[in-house]
């Protein structure tokens, strides 16, 4: 099973995290169009390749990003947002 | 005739210990320490088991837990190793895929029909007429398989664990027992496994007729008896390697889940068979499982053997049987340059013939059992010169032609691995960081090379984990004779070359695959089904990758290997389900409930009421009795397994604007609002109340199923926003009651000093009180339509609370009622309920809520999807409806369709018989044109009857609401 | 007051015929008909759920407690002692939980000071399962129950686990607690008859099971509480 480094409870096994799927900025939704709007509410890339990820540690409560190569599932870092 | 020989040194069996056991119904005795097959050696039986196909006669090959044709079953147990397994006393062996046993199996005609049923045959033959397709398919269900299943076989709970370690070491024979006694010196936690009964792996058995190997091996024990720090687990299988150094280790016990911080595989080599005719009969067999037979149970393996080999191992081999007076014919070499090293000395000056440059050209049975071996000279391409073949009495055959690395482990890993010219065998190329490779499997044969490798991966794991151990150079010389042979194959034209046993393919199966255009090593196997059987290929795969090398012109490295899947090894289903747990969150008051007879149900994670059953009543009569005590007198429902949240800070109000539709900034403490949340597509996908306590408080409520993920989405939004909140999940800490009815101001009177009058404490309010002796949070709230007050108190007061309001509640008859009358009472009233009246596409105008939607605000999640959706229109609406005939006895339920000329134009979302208004009602999603008042509609109810249904305005009761908001 | 409060577990523990005691209003378990002697010296199981508790967290959090004198874990994931027994755990970076121990009346005393209202500092209610694992071979219960190293922690480490045990959030620590050497555990209430459940079972299959206050810690003193 893999190991999730959290930047608050240290390493763990992934058992212990939820995923939250890809870190992506919220268009203006005063300014976007509604097509700009539905393809950030209903699409999401598939492309393999490093990627930033929320992830929440179940037990303390934690969401942190998590920056992870989808090819080889290999975490580069995590972090806490902000 | 017993070939059990006087005892040998080393061997594992306790000649004090007697076991008794029949197979085949035949009794039989063998020693503690034996395995079925070694005892059934002993006495002389040779057919252990039949063939999967053709129903051949198969006996002893490896002793190493690939001879998958001598599997047995006993009593309940399937599957049962017979070459590895521990014999037990009382077992009941028989063999599996026979009719009437082994050694009389009826099915044996099939062997005489093998030219008829070639690989592929089932797909080309019976697949045409389909017609008759399920009539083969049950002939050859009856036909194959292994074992017959016992369905009344016990529930066994086999506890996993989970264990960490340093270092794991996988494989104890001499590479693995250095490695984990220099990781272990050097201060990691190791822990050193190997599948078998015992450690020391080829230092045990693998002899060539000295004793060095054995006193080797005690050495190594006496060292790592004095490490405390290193685990020593024999008869203890890695079974699979997982993402981080996550390893499933599997003894007859249970499985243990092991994190290790670094991985060694030595786990050597398993031993190929040569290819040649009749290569199966019973007394042909790997080198090392004759010499697994004499040192480990110490059973001859045969009277007169015939030594087939093209390494060095075979010439210790045959020097083994020699030393317990097995008498050698004559010992076949494939090189023609022979055996370079000194053993060929040792060879011929004890009398054995060497034929250089020979193979085996066919082996030869009587009565299931070899009789004699051809020999004859061979090319180096592996062509046989069969014009003057010699033939030998034997009642052995050993194969000694090569190996092929046990690296399942580091295939999984993601090792790649490179095909070594030099030994003829595929060796780790790159490991991934943390694992390590030594001894055979590394490509490493001779003893002290094993042993310096060993030290090497030790030692470099242990540096890597940070353990303070100086560099050293470690040289491990290169093999300088291939332990291997490239083309250990002959192809006699006569067939029954056999490839793999398991699935009894000979060689010309490769051949017609490979024509039939199945040329890549994955689909040949998946054609073919090479190494796809209980074996997963350990005997068969590296033949078939040379086999398949040839026929496309080139190296076994080109044509590559397949990845076995974890687990390396069939284990038990007992072991993979381990103990069975049941996640369950029960209320304060569950204990209340089982008192008073409660049908419990499961909700979410919650176990709840669903009515309190009662000794010769229907639960119907039940049902409709606690919703009348609502209705006319009070009821009480436990709804403490609603989502409780409390919000602190001066952002709260601001917060919730955003994450709910509603508007929060004007609410004045001391009041509630229902509110309702959207994801970011503006689907409904919560519910609650928010109650606000004072300025910088509130205290809101989410749906029983929503609570954890609503609670998590909160958090997420709030670690964007970082707005001024702090966010409690106080689901767990508060408990909830719901006191209703129209006598319910006057069980809570008896309780409380609150002024409960109307005027003081309107519907939708919310107040802080005692309630008998209790610090609880009140609000006046409406969900099933009566006067009602849902009291939130800190959980461990909860049992207090209840039995005090049970007690007041005594005069009026108060009834607990349960989730299924609360759920006809709020259809009454027409409240939805979140996932039920709703799904993962409803938008909140779908379901009615555009009243609870405040767009006039900066910002709300979906408020964007809602603008866009709203543009486009309803593609359905959730309308209320009654059916025309009164209790129609084929009345729908929930999820029936509305059907509409044919097609689909809605579903039931809800409905139920109501006492109090003397008819069916329900919601439904009806199509937008089909909304108004009094128009008919249809839903297909059970068996295809179309029921009409006719929509009505909701709530179908109280339509005023005067129940729950003036009751005085 | 007395007896207003019941444990999470009040229901399981009736049915192991025990002999109540009152800790701080709630009956616990001061014995049990089948807790032989010995059981908690392998591996006992014990309910302290009564013990006073306040839990608090947000960015002023910290600094509140350290106003009242409560020792405060400078680290995530850390605890410290508190007069009288008891435990200041930092729940990862600012949430805390304060449990008084059986001769400590400091999380009684904070609980009435705890009122919403101060930006930064939000009082969390705590209605925990809390339980005592005691004996020789907790760590076979550990292994068997959750996918965390507890062995290899460091003991002067004082380190907290926010963790999932048989798929329940957990809070763990180990402390000496009433003079014995024991694993403390805290989960939400409403889980704890499932924790407890499953926990008790297991360890009567490894020669122990559920076991009362007096056999868990016969050195400790109760009057304080009552």
């Amino acid at each position: 099973m893999k190991i999730l480094t959290c930047p608050v409870n240290g390493p763990r096994p992934v058992s212990e995290f939820a995923y939250g799927g890809e870190v992506r900025p919220m268009p203006d939704g005063a300014t976007c169009s509604d097509r700009e709007w539905a393809d950030y509410v209903f699409n999401r890339s598939g492309v393999p390749g490093v990627k930033i990820e929320w992830w929440y540690h179940i037990a303390s409560g934690t969401w942190f990003h998590a920056e992870r190569d989808t090819v080889t599932d290999r975490v580069i870092r995590t972090w806490l947002p902000g | 005739m017993s070939s059990r020989l006087p005892p040998v040194t080393g061997e594992w069996i306790d000649r004090s210990r007697g076991l008794d056991f029949t197979f085949d119904g035949k009794a039989y005795r063998g020693w503690v320490g034996d395995t079925p097959a070694s005892a059934l050696w002993a006495a002389g039986v040779h057919v252990l088991g039949r063939s999967f196909k053709y129903h051949r006669p198969r006996g002893v090959l490896s002793m190493a837990n690939h001879d998958v044709n001598t599997m047995m079953q006993t009593g309940a147990r399937l599957n049962l190793r017979a070459d590895v397994e521990p014999l037990e006393a009382a077992m009941a062996l028989t063999s599996v895929n026979t009719a009437g046993g082994a050694s009389g199996d009826r099915l044996r005609f099939l062997n005489a029909l093998g030219g008829f049923l070639p690989v592929g045959f089932y797909y080309k033959a019976f697949h045409r007429p389909k017609a008759l397709f399920p009539f083969w398919e049950r002939v050859f269900r009856r036909m194959t398989g292994l074992g017959t299943l016992d369905f009344n076989a016990p529930h066994i709970r086999t506890p996993k664990r989970y264990d960490f370690c340093d270092v794991l070491v996988v494989g104890a024979g001499p590479s693995g027992l250095h490695a984990a006694l220099a990781a272990g010196r050097a201060g990691a936690k190791v822990v050193l496994v190997d599948e078998n009964a015992r450690i020391g792996g080829s230092l045990g058995y693998q002899r060539g007729g000295s004793v060095e190997g054995l006193e080797m091996l005690r050495d190594l024990e006496r060292d790592l008896a004095e490490l405390p720090n290193v685990s020593v687990r024999a008869a203890t299988l890695a079974a699979g390697y997982y993402a981080d150094h996550w390893i499933p280790l599997v003894d007859a016990k249970r499985m243990t889940k092991l994190r290790a911080r670094a991985v060694i595989c030595a786990g050597g080599v398993f031993e190929q068979p040569a290819v040649f005719r009749n290569n199966d009969v019973p007394g042909v067999m790997l080198a090392s499982a004759a010499q697994r037979l004499l040192y480990r149970y110490a059973v001859k393996p045969m009277d007169k053997a015939v030594v087939l080999t093209a390494n060095a191992d075979g010439y210790r081999a045959a020097l083994d049987l020699m030393a317990h007076g097995v008498a050698i014919a004559a010992v076949a070499d494939l090189r023609a340059e022979g055996e370079p090293s000194a053993l060929t000395m040792r060879v011929k000056q004890v009398g054995i013939p060497v034929l250089k440059g020979h193979c085996v050209l066919e082996a030869e049975a009587v009565d299931d059992r070899l009789v004699a071996a051809t020999l004859c000279p061979v090319s180096a391409e592996g062509r046989p010169d069969t014009a003057s073949p010699q033939k030998f009495a034997c009642d052995g055959l050993l194969m000694s032609v090569g190996w092929a690395p046990a690296a399942a482990l580091l295939y999984q890993a993601g090792a790649s691995m490179r095909y070594d010219a030099g030994v003829h065998q595929f060796v780790p190329e790159r490991l991934p960081e943390g694992v390590f490779a030594c001894g055979r499997v590394n490509g490493v044969y001779t003893l002290d090379s094993k042993c310096e490798d060993g030290e090497r991966a030790g030692t470099e794991a242990a540096r890597l984990l940070g353990f303070d151990v100086p560099a050293r150079n470690f040289s491990v010389a290169a093999e300088r004779v291939a332990p291997s042979h490239p083309w250990p194959i002959v192809d006699h034209p006569a067939g029954k070359n056999f490839v793999d046993f398991d699935e009894d393919l000979h060689l010309r199966d490769f051949h017609n695959a490979a024509q039939e255009g199945f040329d890549n090593i994955e689909l040949l196997k998946r054609y073919t089904t090479v190494g796809m059987g209980p074996s997963q290929g350990k005997h068969s795969n590296m033949n078939a990758i040379r086999i398949l090398a040839r026929i496309r012109g080139k190296s076994p490295g080109e044509v590559g290997t397949t990845t076995a899947r974890p687990f390396f090894h069939p284990v038990p289903m007992s072991h993979l389900a381990g103990r069975g747990f049941n996640v369950h969150r029960e209320t304060p008051l569950h204990g209340r409930h089982d008192g008073l007879g409660a049908v419990w149900m499961q909700a979410g994670v919650w176990l709840r009421p669903e009515y309190y059953g009662q000794p010769g009543k229907r639960k119907a009569d039940i049902v409709r009795e606690e919703a009348r005590a609502v209705r006319e007198s009070v009821g009480i429902i436990d709804v403490g397994t609603l989502g409780k949240m409390e919000l602190y800070g001066p952002d709260a109000g601001a917060f919730l604007e955003r994450v709910y539709t509603a508007k929060f900034a004007g609410m004045k403490p001391g009041t509630t609002r229902y509110a309702v949340m959207l994801d970011e597509s503006g689907v409904v996908i919560d519910d609650g109340v928010v109650a606000r306590l004072a300025d910088q408080h509130f205290y809101f409520t989410t749906t029983t199923t929503g609570s954890t993920t609503v609670y998590r989405e909160l958090q997420r939004w709030n670690a964007q926003w970082n707005l001024e909140v702090g966010i409690v999940n106080a689901t767990g800490a508060f408990a909830a009651m719901n006191l209703a009815g129209p006598k319910a101001r006057a069980v809570l009177r008896k309780l409380t000093t609150l002024d409960l009058s109307n005027e003081a404490f309107p519907y939708l309010a919310l107040r802080e009180a005692d309630v008998a002796g209790v610090p609880a949070r009140l609000m006046r709230v409406g969900f099933v339509g009566e006067l009602g007050y849902e009291i939130h108190v800190p959980a461990d007061r909860a049992g207090h609370l209840w039995d005090a309001l049970m007690d007041a509640g005594g005069e009026y008859a108060i009834r607990p009622f349960g989730v299924e009358a609360q759920r006809l009472l709020r259809l009454e009233k027409g409240h939805i309920i979140i996932g039920q009246d709703t799904d993962g596409l409803t938008q909140p105008d779908e379901a009615g809520l555009e009243w609870a939607v405040k767009m006039d605000k900066a910002f709300f999640v979906g408020q964007r999807s809602v603008d866009i959706v709203r543009k486009r229109g309803p593609r359905q609406k959730l309308v209320g409806f009654e059916l025309d005939a009164i209790g129609a006895s084929t009345a729908p339920r929930e999820c029936h369709l509305v059907v509409r000329n044919g097609a689909i134009a809605g579903r039931v979302t809800s409905i139920a018989w109501s006492d109090t208004l003397g008819k069916h009602v329900g919601l439904a999603f009806v199509a937008p044109d089909m909304t108004e008042v009094g128009s008919p509609f249809f839903i297909r109810a059970d068996g295809g009857t179309m029921v009409q249904a006719r929509v009505v305005p909701t709530p179908f009761y109280d339509a005023e609401g005067l129940r729950q908001k003036v009751v005085d | 007051m007395a007896n207003m409060r019941s444990s999470p577990l009040a229901h399981a523990l009736a049915t192991l015929h025990p002999e109540w005691i009152d800790v701080a209003g709630m009956p616990l378990a001061a014995t049990l008909r089948d807790d032989h002697s010995g059981r908690s010296d392998k591996l006992g199981v014990c309910d302290l759920s009564g013990l006073p508790r306040v839990g608090v967290k947000g960015p002023g959090a910290a600094a509140w407690l350290a106003a009242r004198g409560v020792p405060v874990p400078d680290q995530p994931n850390t605890w410290t002692l508190l007069e009288g027994g008891g435990v200041v755990a930092r729940l990862a970076r600012t949430e805390f939980l304060v449990e008084d121990g059986f001769g400590g009346r400091i999380a009684a005393r904070l609980a009435p000071e705890l009122k919403p209202g101060t930006t930064g500092v939000y009082p969390v209610p705590r209605q925990d399962c809390a339980l005592a694992l005691t004996g020789t071979v907790v760590n076979e219960l550990l292994v068997q129950t959750c996918n965390v190293d507890f062995a290899s922690q460091a003991r002067d480490a004082c380190i907290v686990t926010l963790t999932l045990m048989v798929g329940v959030s957990v809070t763990v620590l180990r402390q000496t607690f009433a003079g014995r050497d024991c694993w403390r555990l805290w989960c939400d209430g409403t889980s704890g008859p499932y924790l407890w459940e499953t926990l008790t079972g297991i360890a009567a299959e490894l020669g122990g099971g559920p076991v009362g206050l007096k056999s868990a810690f016969p050195d400790a003193r109760f009057q304080n509480l009552q």
